[in-house]
């Protein structure tokens, strides 16, 4: 509901002054954001990452002191698995997972906050944060598995980067054009009821999760499988495909979006093909 | 006191309560003077040469007013339809079906706070197109397009005789359209509960989806999912009266129809008395100004801003007969709430308390749904629907999906008796809903996202009543959807309607909210 209607009548109990009311009925409407909590999470993910992935994008290696150890051991992981370390380390395998699940976190979850919000909004409001809680661990769980999917592929068929990174941009920018993407993305904003009570609500969040959850995949998978592949510059390869990813389903014109970020992500192609060459 | 001059009182038809753009009209003799009255509400007569809008059902005998407009719609039919100001180009501003689309077409806004103003910057070039094809034929210069008052009800809720006929006088009469609902052309009346204003015109704010003109959207999208109380009801309704399996159901053939201009230019007049009743717009800036871009008389791209379009009179020279006033010296109803509104800081979202269980279906019959109440929660609901609870009460239809509009029309009841009576009907109606659009929600036409349908109503007023008289259960509601007939003529032996189920619409859930 918009508030623009909401008129003052002034005078409280307190005896505030009218700016510290208006400071306080601030921070009141800050807290009662019904996505504060997500969006707080997903604040501190790219925190974690930015100091974790400081050091690769200036080509230092990550130091432990400054990174949290989780991401340090996810990244390790994951330049293990992808990178061609020991496919038997199952603990390598599960940190890649973890920077996977990091990278879904901050990369994907700012697009599906109207999602989130749609989640916390519609559910009883005494069940509104348990219901946040089962919505992300769906959507996340899509996300993931399409992790684990791709990470086992790379694990046991590891293509050169220097080929496979142009080719996945390539892929990328022929799925921005295809009626399939414009499919996802539509479905990326469809939303379906929430039934209020007992395990029917838990299973309502989660239906809506799976579908969400799916059609952001099937919208994004093919941007995530570049970032599975390039294995430096990492943050700024994330902080590209974010701004491509919030654009198109943000942006009021989703077409001229993905039209948009094809040319990106064809410019991005034919950057990481010259480079090949020339490397 | 609204009028500087107290003589005037008497004989304003206008009853006093506007306090910025209020009309009055002094009605001595033959010389007609339209007032006007201005911010701080001193009043003035309104400029020579503002075109008056008047009732199509009051027209005079002898009165040419549908006559010219029949014969403009034949020119520009005549005109070819990459003409901007074609019969055709115009409706396609609206909403089209034919692809490719051409220049501003498919740019009409509902389901938002734009529905008002972008709606009557359409229906204002487009009556300066039609005044100017009138006097390409000789017609007047001073051709201002009427409305169509259903409201008043009776027989002034069926459709104007001049639109009924396919032939006059033994050619085709433009005005006519076989694609209408079953009955409306031959003189089956809308029912009171569709052409009711009340809904509208009881609501303080502007801003919101459960009041006056509709709640807060990006300007692009032809569909959102705010639409505000006016929009739904009559505008919305009135569309699927009257065009059920024909065009006005449809937005994207519904300006098609020469009926549409006349149903829209009344849709305009509620607005207009919404003001002269002491509302107010937006002063959002954001609101205030938005451009939108149409044709004008002479075929050029022109554009207004929402803030250019408030006052008919000085912005646009257009008033209404009779002005803009309350349209019966009875009271708006009890559902009236103070306009300052204090919600509490800290709860700036309605909170859910209540839902159904399980979906339901409509396909034309009534259905009854329970919504029950989450046991924590039972005791606010009760306070929140008091008066001196400064939150409010909220009927939520949500998820609404269906393939096709069916052109049905339902009135949303509350504990509805087993057998109720037209008192009861009157009582437990808390508003309607209707599928106007409904095809392009979930599949807009252009590059646009999908989005949901749903419409909220304010339900505390009724909730308090029926506490007060000990028939509120605590536990749940019953929700009832009953469709709403067309009115056959008392000569006609006929079935408005048809029998048989609609398309399905299904909705998803039914909610009840705190805010």
């Amino acid at each position: 509901m918009s508030t623009a209607g909401v008129v003052s009548t002034g005078g409280t109990k307190s005896g505030a002054t009218p700016a510290r009311r208006q400071t306080f009925r601030g921070m009141g409407r800050l807290a009662a954001r019904p996505t504060l909590g997500v969006e707080l999470g997903v604040g501190v993910t790219w925190l974690v990452l930015l100091v974790g992935l400081a050091g690769e994008s200036a080509g230092s290696p990550t130091s432990p002191s400054r990174a949290l150890w989780w991401c340090t051991a996810s990244m390790a992981g994951m330049a293990r698995t992808v990178g061609g370390g020991s496919t038997s380390s199952l603990g390598a395998f599960a940190a890649g997972i973890g920077m996977w699940a990091a990278m879904a976190t901050a990369m994907m979850l700012p697009s599906a906050m109207p999602a989130v919000r749609h989640v916390a909004v519609n559910s009883l409001y005494r069940r509104r944060r348990r219901a946040v809680i089962e919505f992300l661990a769906v959507y996340l769980g899509v996300w993931i598995g399409f992790g684990v999917a791709v990470l086992a592929v790379l694990a046991v068929w590891r293509p050169a980067e220097a080929v496979a990174l142009p080719a996945a941009l390539l892929v990328a920018v022929l799925w921005q054009l295809t009626p399939g993407k414009r499919r996802a993305l539509r479905n990326c904003h469809r939303s379906c009821a929430l039934p209020p009570f007992g395990w029917r609500a838990s299973a309502g969040v989660a239906r809506f999760g799976l579908r969400n959850g799916g059609a952001c995949v099937a919208s994004c998978w093919a941007l995530m499988l570049t970032m599975a592949l390039v294995s430096s510059g990492r943050l700024l390869w994330m902080a590209v495909l974010t701004g491509v990813v919030l654009g198109e389903k943000l942006t009021l014109k989703p077409r001229r979006a993905t039209r948009r970020s094809a040319v990106v992500l064809g410019a991005a192609a034919a950057g990481a093909g010259v480079a090949a060459l020339v490397g | 006191m609204w009028y500087r001059r107290p003589a005037l009182r008497r004989t304003l038809t206008s009853t006093g309560f506007g306090n910025r753009r209020g009309l009055g009209r002094e009605e001595a003799g033959c010389n007609e003077t339209i007032y006007h009255i201005t911010d701080g509400g001193s009043l003035m007569a309104a400029p020579a040469g503002v075109h008056i809008r008047r009732d199509a059902w009051s027209l005079p005998p002898g009165d040419l007013t549908l006559v010219h407009y029949a014969n403009a719609v034949k020119v520009m039919k005549e005109r070819p339809a990459t003409n901007p100001r074609s019969w055709s180009y115009q409706a396609a501003i609206h909403g089209s079906l034919v692809l490719p689309a051409l220049e501003l077409w498919n740019q009409c806004k509902h389901g938002s706070w734009w529905f008002v103003a972008w709606h009557r910057m359409f229906v204002y070039y487009f009556e300066q197109i039609v005044r100017a094809a009138i006097e390409e034929t000789a017609g007047p210069s001073d051709w201002a397009l009427p409305y169509w008052n259903y409201g008043r009800n009776g027989e002034y809720a069926s459709l104007p005789l001049p639109f009924r006929n396919p032939t006059e006088n033994g050619v085709p009469n433009p005005l006519y359209v076989a694609q209408r609902a079953p009955g409306i052309n031959s003189g089956s009346r809308l029912p009171p509960a569709v052409t009711t204003d009340v809904f509208a015109l009881s609501r303080p704010q502007f801003t919101g989806a459960t009041e006056f003109g509709g709640g807060v959207a990006p300007p692009a999208p032809q569909f959102y999912s705010q639409t505000g109380r006016l929009e739904q009801t009559p505008h919305n309704d009135v569309h699927n009266a009257v065009g059920k399996g024909g065009w006005m159901a449809n937005p994207f053939l519904a300006a098609q129809d020469p009926i549409f201009w006349l149903h829209h230019s009344n849709i305009d007049r509620i607005w207009a008395i919404w003001i002269a009743v002491g509302h107010v717009d937006p002063s959002d800036n954001g609101w205030l100004g938005q451009r939108f871009e149409f044709y004008d008389a002479e075929g050029k791209e022109v554009s207004k801003s929402c803030a250019e379009v408030r006052d008919t009179v000085v912005d646009l020279n257009y008033t209404y007969d009779p002005p803009p006033a309350p349209s019966a010296p009875a009271p708006l109803p009890a559902a009236v709430r103070p306009q300052v509104i204090v919600l509490p800081p800290t709860s700036p979202e309605p909170r859910v308390v209540g839902a159904t269980a399980q979906a339901v279906t409509l396909v034309g019959n009534a259905a009854d749904i329970p919504v029950e109440i989450d046991e924590q929660a039972r005791q606010d609901v009760l306070t929140a629907s008091s008066e001196a609870d400064p939150r409010r009460l909220f009927l939520n239809v949500e998820d609404i999906e269906g393939e096709v509009n069916p052109g049905s029309v339902y009135g949303i009841y509350v504990n509805l008796p087993d057998t109720p009576s037209p008192a009861d009907l009157s009582a437990h109606h808390i508003g309607n809903v209707s599928f106007f659009g409904i095809e392009r929600a979930r599949d807009p036409q252009d590059d646009e996202h999908p989005h949901n349908l749903r419409v909220s109503v304010e339900v505390g007023e009724l909730v308090n009543a029926l506490s007060t008289e000990g028939r509120w259960d605590l536990e749940r509601m019953y929700v009832s959807f009953r469709p709403l007939s067309l009115i056959p003529p008392a000569d006609s032996p006929e079935p408005a309607e048809p029998e048989g189920e609609d398309p399905p619409v299904h909705i998803g859930r039914v909610s009840l909210s705190v805010g």
